[in-house]
């Protein structure tokens, strides 16, 4: 490839891209009316808190289901998005704040590829146009166009038709002069792929970039990264919620959970010995293709919570299978447990009657309460212990107390520990199990 | 229990008919898992539509279905609308396609329920509750709106909806794609236990390999509209006949993978789909026959079929 000129390629092993506890809130979309009846400003906590470093031609997987913030972490490293706050370094240079030009000149070396490559071509562009299109528009900020724009234009061809070659979108002659709705869904992502090259970028974050692929393609889109990396020494932000993909293709990987990194380091590694129960949880449900090797899965209860409010302590604590007494139990971890005992008949028996309905019990922060007029407290506190002996023993464990004042019932927990990042067999783990 | 015998499916289109089945065949047991596999187009889906008969109007079928004796493709809407629900349940990849975002969860069992049984509303919601319950949606919750629960919670109300009369065989298009590992795992799970529960017949359409070496007893293995495979779990997974079995398994990205493998090109347009064998322009092994004359499915081992000239020539 001919070079583009000034910028020279970091070296490997240089510090490409930096997250310094970046965090990235969105506000929740109120009527007027919500927002007077709401004391507090609603916020998705997408990202709370996030730090990682990826050296120059590295991959580092960022892994996680829905929800978990990766995909808003990948969009804040290109800046799309501006962090709410903490800083984010691209070869040494804070970009946290840049705007407009200085983005646009940024933009230039890193680029970002989406999951539906179909969604990402314009349908009445022609896909040489596509993949030439950032040469137009970051040739006219670096002064090529000096050339004369038919000099320019059989340039910027020229150049098109190589990038096609170098990412298998062959026959390129051919290819180059059809629309996105005449190729299959691998040309379209080599299509993307080549239109994020073609500028010759450093980083490029792929945001589940073979998901949506047939299996029997989705190796040859692999195969062509890794492929790009070698020859290129590209450095990647690899995005998915497929373990497998990521560990035949990471260097390290982070597994993210609501908003934090639990677990960020060697891929090889994490995969051999995984530390955090999320990590364990993801690696066990991972299906294998082979029928003699089924097997009982020891899954974590429920789904994802919502990032509006996560829970307290470690994020993953109401699922935790190694959960702990003083991992963040709270008010509402009650509540919601004994939601659960009294929808269920067999258990439920005369809970009911004195500790119901279910809508009554109110949580805040570390507390559960129920005001009643109608039962009698006494009564419903010594319900809810024998209620609570029922629960997971780290939940009883964590309570403080339960009380009763006038019509009040007070469940209390006690305050969680401070969870700290671990530093263990070439990783960082987040989880009171190792402090 | 369901017999597909040469069933030709044809969406028309302004370029001309697409063959979407062709001379298709298969049948189902009492209490199996059957996995129907294949990618992109390869008529997965339109095999789960012609059984329910909810294909578009003008859609050209040949052939025949048989469900407990009955031609479902000369069976009139009246009798059709009986079956569905009753007889054969059905469960899609996105709950909201099924769940009417302005009805209570309740609402739809009611309705379900007093469609097809004279009952009355009290005991349309006690049995209700019952399959909510069992499905683990708790009470306080069941006067709530579909928009008000999670992706997975949602799923799990589809099948309760989806086996609430019972059924004897449930089709599950892709259940869980648009679910996170750990749900879809979850739900997988619900799957098997109600299986095994009511002893139904289950024919899980998906493109996912990995859930089908979990999941299911038998595999048909689809390319272009044709059946290229069919046999029992094992066999598909530990010796594939059809080199498009083979490139499949061998593209499966799992956590031992050491080394990529892909199938060369991509589907055919099944417009003008290639002559002979749909799978000759992609195949390893393609020798001048496979261009001339279709394959059969041959039976090479007991209960073991495969479309290709060659057999187990390729093992």
């Amino acid at each position: 490839m001919t070079s583009l000129g000034d910028t020279a390629r970091p070296e490997l092993s240089d510090e490409i891209l930096r997250l310094d506890n970046v965090i990235v809130h969105f506000p929740v979309k109120m009527s007027p009316i919500q927002r007077l009846l709401q004391r507090e400003e609603l916020v998705v906590h997408a990202v709370d808190g996030v730090s990682f470093s990826v050296r120059g031609g590295e991959i580092l997987g960022l892994v996680g289901e829905s929800g978990c913030g990766k995909t808003t972490v990948g969009r804040a490293s290109v800046r799309l998005i501006k962090p709410t706050s903490g800083r984010i370094f691209f070869a040494g240079q804070d970009i946290s704040k840049f705007g407009g030009g200085k983005l646009r000149t940024l933009r230039r070396r890193m680029q970002i590829i989406f999951q539906d490559p179909h969604a990402s071509l314009n349908p009445a562009m022609t896909i040489g146009r596509a993949i030439g299109h950032p040469l137009w528009i970051h040739g006219l900020a670096f002064g090529l166009q000096k050339l004369g724009s038919d000099a320019f234009g059989r340039w910027v061809q020229q150049r098109v038709l190589s990038t096609m070659r170098e990412v298998g979108l062959t026959p390129e002659e051919q290819l180059y002069e059809k629309f996105p709705g005449d190729l299959s869904g691998g040309q379209k992502q080599r299509a993307v792929i080549a239109r994020a090259l073609i500028l010759e970028p450093n980083l490029l974050v792929v945001d589940e970039g073979v998901s949506m692929l047939d299996m029997s393609i989705r190796a040859k889109v692999l195969e062509l990264m890794l492929d790009l990396k070698h020859r290129h020494g590209l450095t990647y932000l690899f995005i998915t919620h497929d373990l497998a993909a990521a560990k035949f293709i990471c260097d390290r990987i982070a597994i993210m959970y609501l908003g934090r990194i639990v677990e960020i380091g060697s891929a090889r590694d994490i995969y051999a010995d995984p530390k955090h129960p999320y990590t364990k949880a993801l690696l066990q449900v991972i299906p294998i293709p082979d029928p003699d090797k089924r097997k009982e899965k020891l899954l974590p209860r429920g789904e994802v919570p919502d990032a509006v409010h996560p829970p307290a302590g470690c994020r993953f604590h109401p699922r935790c299978p190694a959960v702990l007494a003083t991992c963040g139990w709270e008010g509402r971890d009650f509540v919601d447990f004994l939601d659960e005992h009294l929808s269920d008949p067999k258990r439920a028996g005369e809970d009911e009657s004195t500790l119901g309905p279910i809508e009554h019990w109110r949580a805040e922060g570390l507390v559960a309460r129920l005001e009643t007029n109608s039962l009698s407290v006494e009564k419903a506190v010594e319900r809810v212990k024998t209620v609570l002996a029922t629960a997971p023993v780290a939940m009883t464990r964590a309570v403080e107390s339960v009380s009763s004042l006038n019509r009040t019932v007070t469940v209390r927990f006690r305050p969680p520990d401070l969870l700290l990042q671990t530093s263990i067999k070439n990783r960082l783990v987040e989880c009171l199990l190792y402090q | 229990m369901l017999q597909v015998q040469d069933l030709s499916v044809h969406y028309k289109t302004r370029r001309g008919f697409v063959r979407a089945l062709e001379e298709f065949r298969l049948d189902a047991m009492p209490g199996e898992t059957l996995g129907v596999v294949g990618e992109t187009g390869c008529g997965k889906s339109t095999l789960g539509k012609a059984i329910l008969g909810i294909l578009p109007p003008g859609t050209h079928v040949e052939g025949k279905i048989l469900f407990r004796g009955r031609d479902l493709t000369q069976l009139g809407n009246h009798m059709y609308r009986r079956l569905r629900g009753e007889e054969i349940g059905l469960i899609f990849q996105d709950p909201m396609t099924r769940l009417n975002p302005l009805m209570t969860i309740i609402d739809h069992f009611v309705e379900e329920i007093r469609d097809h049984e004279s009952v009355s509303s009290a005991e349309a919601r006690r049995r209700a509750k019952e399959a909510l319950v069992s499905m683990g949606i708790h009470e306080s919750r069941i006067k709530n709106y579909p928009h008000e629960f999670s992706g997975g919670m949602r799923q799990r109300i589809m099948i309760a909806l989806a086996i609430v009369l019972k059924p004897s065989l449930l089709i599950a298009d892709e259940p869980t794609t648009s679910l996170d590992v750990i749900v879809e795992s979850q739900i997988l799970g619900i799957l098997q236990d109600l299986k095994r529960a009511y002893h139904m017949s289950l024919l899980l359409i998906t493109h996912n390999l990995g859930i089908v070496a979990e999941a299911c007893d038998r595999v048909a293995v689809l390319y272009a509209g044709k059946l290229v495979e069919l046999g029992p779990v094992r066999n598909i997974f530990h010796k594939p006949l059809h080199p498009y079995t083979q490139g499949l398994l061998a593209s499966i990205i799992h956590l031992e993978t050491k080394e990529l493998h892909s199938i060369e090109g991509g589907p055919p347009d099944l417009i003008a789909p290639p002559s002979g064998c749909r799978f000759h322009p992609r195949c390893p092994y393609a020798q001048p026959i496979c261009v001339e004359t279709i394959p059969p499915l041959v039976e090479f081992e007991p209960g073991h079929f495969a479309a290709c000239h060659f057999g187990n020539k390729f093992l």
